[in-house]
């Protein structure tokens, strides 16, 4: 039975149309291990090999990967609690309390989007703070870790402009206390304030503004962000090792 | 087992294949379990995506008792776009939007017919076409009578256009 | 004919005249190339780590948010303020020091000075070198030190900032004994006094943020007053 199937998917992988989608052949050679990171739309942001001290848990316990997988699994919860949320005062709300008792698995989806929110900027900050204690920031790095600075802002805005949409009291008045104090910079504050709620008050024209910043505008700007981000990792030598195992310093 | 075993074994069982290796074993294991978590994360979001309560009007409504409609006559509800019918014979509940291209057509009390404005369909009381380029006639919803006598459309439910509602 | 002698410039003396071999400036160092060290092919070493980490992470989440439920409160009402008005755990700490500082102070100042602080790390080179704070001057350290954290935990007792002065306070006693234990070889003393400044302000930072957080998570109640969280009170 088993040589069966695995004839089976030999013959398969001899047809036509698998060698046109899959053009390297199986990854059994250095050559198709190195094409099936280099030659991969998704994967060509990593380096093709990687130095062996650097896949060990307690170089970074792998907290960059986290806060980039969470990113992932709150896009997949986001996009799919997008079919059933209305950005619209009072919608909003009640779209939530649908959420909880009418849609299958409502409750889950919501419940792990929320999760994965706090975690993930608990795991970026997490993130800075390792990549600082161990150096990671130093020459060449630097621009790396600039970047890095300003996808925590981005993930904390993501989160920010998250927490307004269930419209519920805890929503509200967050982001009502939050608005106040951007509106306390001098000079520029209230306009800031005025094109962020789209009004003088927090009502649906904030809703709005935040949505479309939670849903459109910050997710692009982490992911042209985090593009850069790999690819200086790799462009830069790769994952910084502990600092006594790596040159010079 | 010698030479002379297996040959006998494999004479005897001419199907059986060389002994799976631990590494096959635990890749198909591997495989089936993604397979199972992969076509379970499907059925499920495919439950998800699909909505247990529509915020729609009613498929099925009631259109009154029928000593509200005069025999001869057809009356058009607007809210579910529905002639109802009155003839000799008994009621129809036909549809109002037409099967050429989904507009919704008007009843012409003077010449007594339903006619779309939107190319010129033609179609008798009963929902048979006149003229125009509509494929089909008017479709007919399934008529009842509730407990307590009121009409019950179900627009869910097509019935044939010469059942009629004997009230 | 014996006198001209052709003046090299060294004695062939090494004790007297060591030769020159290479010349180094300042601007220059004599840079070796580390070795990189063995390597493997990403795909499937790296990527099947990866595959796993994330595997783990979300049987884990998923279990989790079986059974926890995200919070849901009662829909927006902006004539009626929640007392306390709290904002999400990460804006806590910020939360806290509004209590302490006017909100221009709090809400963007200092936030700011924090983010410029963190994004010019990499272009100092006393972070870049990473010496030891105790390694070279340590009187004039200790002294630039212990000026530093009295004129900061008198400016905060200024403003009452008592959530901010435990820490400091905390951080600036650790720091000191370690100067004291400088010449130790083992040990924790030992380990810390290796450590470069960038190091115990980072550490400072941490802990600060770390207790605001946890003050502002716990510690307040109805309009910001303290409240001790296993007492019962009134919200």
């Amino acid at each position: 039975m088993a040589t069966n199937v695995n004839a089976l998917l030999e013959s398969l992988r001899e047809t036509k149309v698998w060698k046109s989608i899959f053009r390297r052949g199986p990854a059994n050679s250095n050559r198709t291990r190195s094409l099936a990171v280099f030659g991969n739309l998704f994967l060509h942001w990593m380096p093709v090999k990687v130095r062996e001290k650097a896949l060990h848990v307690r170089v970074s316990y792998y907290l960059g990967s986290i806060s980039f997988l969470l990113f992932l699994i709150l896009s997949v919860t986001g996009i799919l609690l997008m079919f059933y949320y209305h950005p619209a005062a009072p919608n909003a709300y009640r779209d939530m309390k649908d959420l909880q008792f009418v849609v299958s698995s409502g409750v889950f989806l919501r419940n792990l989007h929320r999760l994965a929110a706090h975690l993930m900027v608990f795991m970026v900050f997490a993130h800075m703070f390792h990549v600082f204690y161990r150096g990671g920031y130093k020459p060449p790095h630097e621009f790396n870790w600039v970047i890095g600075v300003k996808l925590l802002l981005v993930t904390l805005f993501l989160s920010y402009t998250g927490y307004l949409l269930p419209w519920d009291q805890l929503a509200f008045w967050a982001v009502t206390v939050g608005t106040n104090i951007i509106s306390a910079m001098p000079v520029i504050g209230e306009k800031i304030r005025f094109l962020l709620l789209g009004g003088h008050i927090v009502g649906e024209n904030a809703l709005l503004r935040f949505y479309v910043l939670h849903v459109v505008i910050l997710p692009l700007a982490a992911c042209v962000l985090m593009g850069i981000h790999f690819w200086r990792v790799q462009k830069d030598g790769g994952l910084t090792l502990k600092a006594k195992d790596s040159d010079g310093k | 087992m010698n030479e002379a075993e297996n040959a006998k074994f494999d004479q005897r069982n001419p199907g059986a294949d060389a002994e799976v290796t631990r590494r096959d074993f635990l890749n198909q294991i591997t495989i089936g379990a993604l397979g199972v978590a992969g076509f379970g994360s499907v059925a499920v979001t495919y439950q998800y995506l699909s909505p247990n309560v529509l915020f729609e009007a009613a498929a099925q409504f009631r259109a009154g008792t029928p000593d509200l409609y005069p025999v001869h006559s057809v009356t058009y509800l607007q809210d579910q776009q529905v002639y109802i019918v009155r003839m000799p014979e008994g009621f129809y509940a036909i549809s109002a939007v037409c099967t050429h291209l989904g507009c919704i057509t008007q009843w012409k009390e003077e010449a007594q017919m339903i006619a779309c404005p939107c190319h010129g369909s033609k179609f008798k009381p009963d929902g048979v076409k006149i003229e125009g380029p509509a494929p089909r006639p008017l479709p007919h919803f399934a008529l009842s009578l509730t407990a307590d006598g009121e009409l019950l459309v179900n627009k869910l439910q097509n019935v044939k256009n010469t059942q009629a509602l004997k009230v | 004919m014996a006198n001209n002698k052709i003046e090299i410039g060294f004695s062939s003396d090494a004790k007297k005249d060591p030769r020159r071999v290479v010349f180094v400036t300042k601007k220059t160092s004599a840079k070796v190339l580390g070795e990189r060290g063995p390597e493997v092919m990403t795909y499937p070493h790296l990527l099947l780590r990866e595959a796993i980490a994330f595997e783990i992470l979300v049987i884990a989440m998923v279990v989790i948010a079986l059974f926890w439920d995200a919070p849901l409160e009662q829909l927006a009402n902006p004539l009626l303020t929640p007392n306390p008005a709290k904002a999400p755990w990460y804006f806590l700490g910020l939360q806290e020091l509004l209590h302490f500082f006017p909100p221009f102070v709090a809400g963007i100042l200092i936030p700011t000075l924090v983010v410029l602080a963190l994004v010019v790390i990499p272009y100092f080179n006393v972070n870049v070198e990473g010496e030891a704070l105790w390694s070279r001057y340590p009187s004039r350290n200790l002294r630039g030190v212990l000026v530093t954290t009295i004129l900061v935990l008198a400016f905060l007792v200024f403003f009452d900032a008592w959530t901010i002065i435990t820490p400091t306070a905390i951080v600036a006693s650790v720091l000191i004994c370690s100067y004291t234990g400088r010449q130790k070889t083992t040990g924790w003393q030992a380990a810390l006094a290796s450590k470069p400044l960038s190091w115990w302000i980072m550490t400072w930072f941490i802990a600060v943020s770390i207790c605001l957080t946890v003050v502002g998570t716990f510690f307040r109640g109805p309009g910001w007053s303290w409240i001790w969280p296993w007492r019962p009170h009134v919200g």
